[in-house]
């Protein structure tokens, strides 16, 4: 070896070099020993067990005579001693060993059984498959993102923990036309996932499953059997705005378009909004918008700061009977409803939240009533609208009136209101 | 140059430092032409780097491997590592090393390890590890190509691959894992090796081209330093 021509200054591996030329030196590689010229072999090489098995191995040494002789060898299993009562001295030049119960690899690159010589160096190593033959892999979903590939995800059986490499591969095929596909981009969305980004046909279901195999054996899903237009998804609706509806204090306005992607597909497209007040983490969602691209949110909070989201569902794509997958949320919107200018007793402080018409059980109230006179009364111009407008109005001139008063006591406007309120429906 | 490890060390950091606040290495250089000079800097650069890089990747590598081969005394055998370029190299022979063969040598050796780096096939590697070492390959493949800048501006040859050894070195098909494991325990350490000595090579390469040391105090005088 190259550094022994150095001689014994070299030999310091273990101190702090103190001169800079040693630092060069390979520290690990210096010579330490003579034993290079021997070696040994370990048996079995490699090999692969089940959980719980035992293995019996030997450690068989050659060298030229008086090489090493059984004597003095032991045993580590990843590192540590194993303890002299599972060796065996078999003959003069072979320990053997006997291990009992295997617990799962340490790592997956296997356990590392070393045959040391007396002198701890290394003789010969032999990696420990231990482990269990993977599980049937379940719960496939797939989506595809209009409709121009498909991602699926699978769950692992018995939560992937085989203790040994387990390789996982997708497989697809159209029902009618025999060809096995695999999928070949994997870990796209967590790391039992994998995409398939083109070439895919629509109108004929797709039959997929997942294969795992390991080194003690394989395993295979339920095949799933899917048509590409049932689990389409799509972007979420881009340009999302959110505005105040004129001076109204509890309602914001929110409007969005289609998703590009499927703008000519969507005729039945659902989309939900979900909005919450600045600072909390509960978000309010209204369901059922079907199919248009506004929606007045009602009902909020005046002088408050809303986070707003909408996203798609792309239902009945290509007249398919099923919902498709809703899509992400858009990037969420801000907007701040009105502050109310409504004065306080004493002129200054509003807080009378629960003389407010606006406030919810009111609201709610007047929302069934009006359905009802719908139903009985043939008041088909009756709508919430109106009745905003009619809110705008007394907002309107409720200021004005204000503005001819003296400093008076607001609870008496409020009163009022609430007087006026029955009549005028 | 007989200095303690640390002296040397702290000259480097201490030289590394003012060049780096120098406002352009071209600007030490009277003659106006900045010559191959930020390109060594560079290279000595991207050693220091991967140096950094390989710590990490050799931590997890060697974790994956499992114990012995992550305890930090472990010192295997080494038997299919004698094809691995060796860092390891006299004294009086590194210093008196010409620019060309200095240079020649870092070349054909990441050239070489780096063949090894990518035949690394260690598919039952968790996907972030594999990730890892391809990005460090990557990297190595950088540090290549800044040796091959700094050649060509010094006006030697790129060394051709020799014919004895072929890119597609392979361990025979019955190498064993446990000797693959420590043929990759080796790869990493010479990997290593060589990145501590490629830094000093492109260090003593560094003074080399530089003006006296008289200008370099003219210049940090001038810069208020």
């Amino acid at each position: 070896m190259p550094a022994g021509r150095l001689g014994p200054a070299a030999q310091s591996a273990r101190r702090p070099p103190p001169l800079l030329p040693l630092l060069l030196f390979c520290v690990l590689g210096a010579p330490r020993d003579g034993s290079g010229a021997h070696t040994a072999v370990i048996s079995p090489q490699d090999p692969t067990l089940l959980i719980g098995s035992s293995l019996q191995a030997t450690c068989s040494v050659h060298g030229d005579p008086p090489g090493p002789t059984a004597e003095g060898l032991y045993w580590t299993l990843n590192g540590h001693r194993l303890p002299p009562e599972l060796s065996r001295v078999l003959n003069a030049s072979t320990l053997a060993l006997a291990l009992a119960n295997l617990n799962g690899s340490r790592q997956q690159s296997g356990d590392n059984l070393v045959c040391h010589a007396r002198d701890g160096s290394i003789l010969a190593g032999s990696c420990l498959y231990v482990g269990l033959p993977p599980e049937k892999p379940f719960n496939i979903s797939c989506w595809s993102k209009n409709m121009k590939d498909l991602t699926c995800r699978w769950t692992p059986g018995a939560h992937g923990e085989t203790f040994l490499h387990t390789n996982y591969s997708l497989k697809y095929k159209l029902r009618w036309y025999g060809q096995d596909n695999t999928c070949e981009e994997y870990h796209t969305v967590g790391p039992h996932s994998c995409h398939i980004p083109k070439d895919l046909a629509l109108f004929t279901p797709y039959e997929i499953w997942v294969e795992a195999t390991n080194r003690l054996g394989s395993a295979r899903s339920d095949v799933l059997t899917l048509d590409i237009l049932d689990v389409v998804t799509t972007d979420p609706p881009p340009d999302v705005h959110v505005s105040r509806v004129g001076g109204l204090e509890d309602q914001l306005s929110v409007r969005w378009v289609s998703p590009p992607a499927l703008k000519d597909f969507l005729f039945q497209a659902k989309y939900q909004i979900r909005y919450r007040v600045e600072d909390s983490v509960d978000w309010k969602v209204v369901d059922d918008v079907s199919n248009q691209t506004s929606c007045r949110l009602a009902g909020l909070k005046p002088g408050t700061v809303y986070f707003v989201q909408v996203r798609c569902n792309p239902f009945g794509i290509y007249g398919s009977k099923k919902a498709g997958i809703w899509s992400e949320w858009s990037h969420p919107t801000a907007a701040s409803t009105p502050r109310s200018e409504r004065p306080g007793p004493g002129g200054g402080a509003c807080e009378q939240r629960g003389g407010e018409p606006s406030s919810g059980p009111v609201r709610r109230e007047l929302k069934q009533f009006l359905g009802w006179l719908k139903k009985h009364a043939y008041c088909s111009n009756l709508s919430f609208r109106l009745y905003d407008q009619w809110r705008a109005w007394m907002q309107k001139s409720h200021k004005t009136r204000n503005q001819h008063r003296t400093r008076g006591s607001c609870s008496r406007a409020d009163a009022a209101r609430r007087e006026v309120l029955p009549d005028k429906l | 140059m007989d200095l303690r490890a640390g002296d040397s060390w702290g000259i480097i950091a201490c030289l590394c430092t003012v060049l780096w606040h120098l406002p352009a290495v071209p600007a030490l250089n009277r003659t106006g032409d900045p010559g191959p000079g930020p390109s060594i800097q560079k290279t000595y650069d991207l050693t220091r780097y991967l140096e950094h890089q390989l710590r990490t990747l050799a931590g997890t590598y060697l974790n994956y491997l499992g114990p012995p081969f992550n305890e930090p005394d472990f010192n295997p055998p080494r038997l299919g590592a004698e094809t691995l370029p060796r860092a390891t190299v006299n004294l009086e022979v590194w210093r008196s090393l010409n620019d060309k063969l200095r240079l020649t040598q870092n070349y054909e050796a990441y050239s070489h390890l780096l063949c090894h780096l990518r035949g690394l096939n260690r598919q039952a590697a968790a996907a972030e590890l594999r990730r890892s070492l391809a990005h460090f390959c990557t990297s190595l493949q950088g540090l290549l190509g800044s040796i091959a800048g700094v050649m060509a501006a010094l006006g030697y040859p790129l060394p051709q691959p020799l014919p004895g050894a072929e890119p597609a070195w392979a361990p025979g098909p019955a190498h064993s894992d446990f000797l693959q494991k420590m043929d990759d325990f080796w790869l990493l350490k010479e990997l290593q090796t060589w990145l501590w000595r490629s830094a000093k090579d492109f260090n003593r390469l560094k003074k080399k081209m530089q003006p006296p040391a008289a200008a370099v105090t003219l210049h940090l005088e001038a810069h208020g330093f």
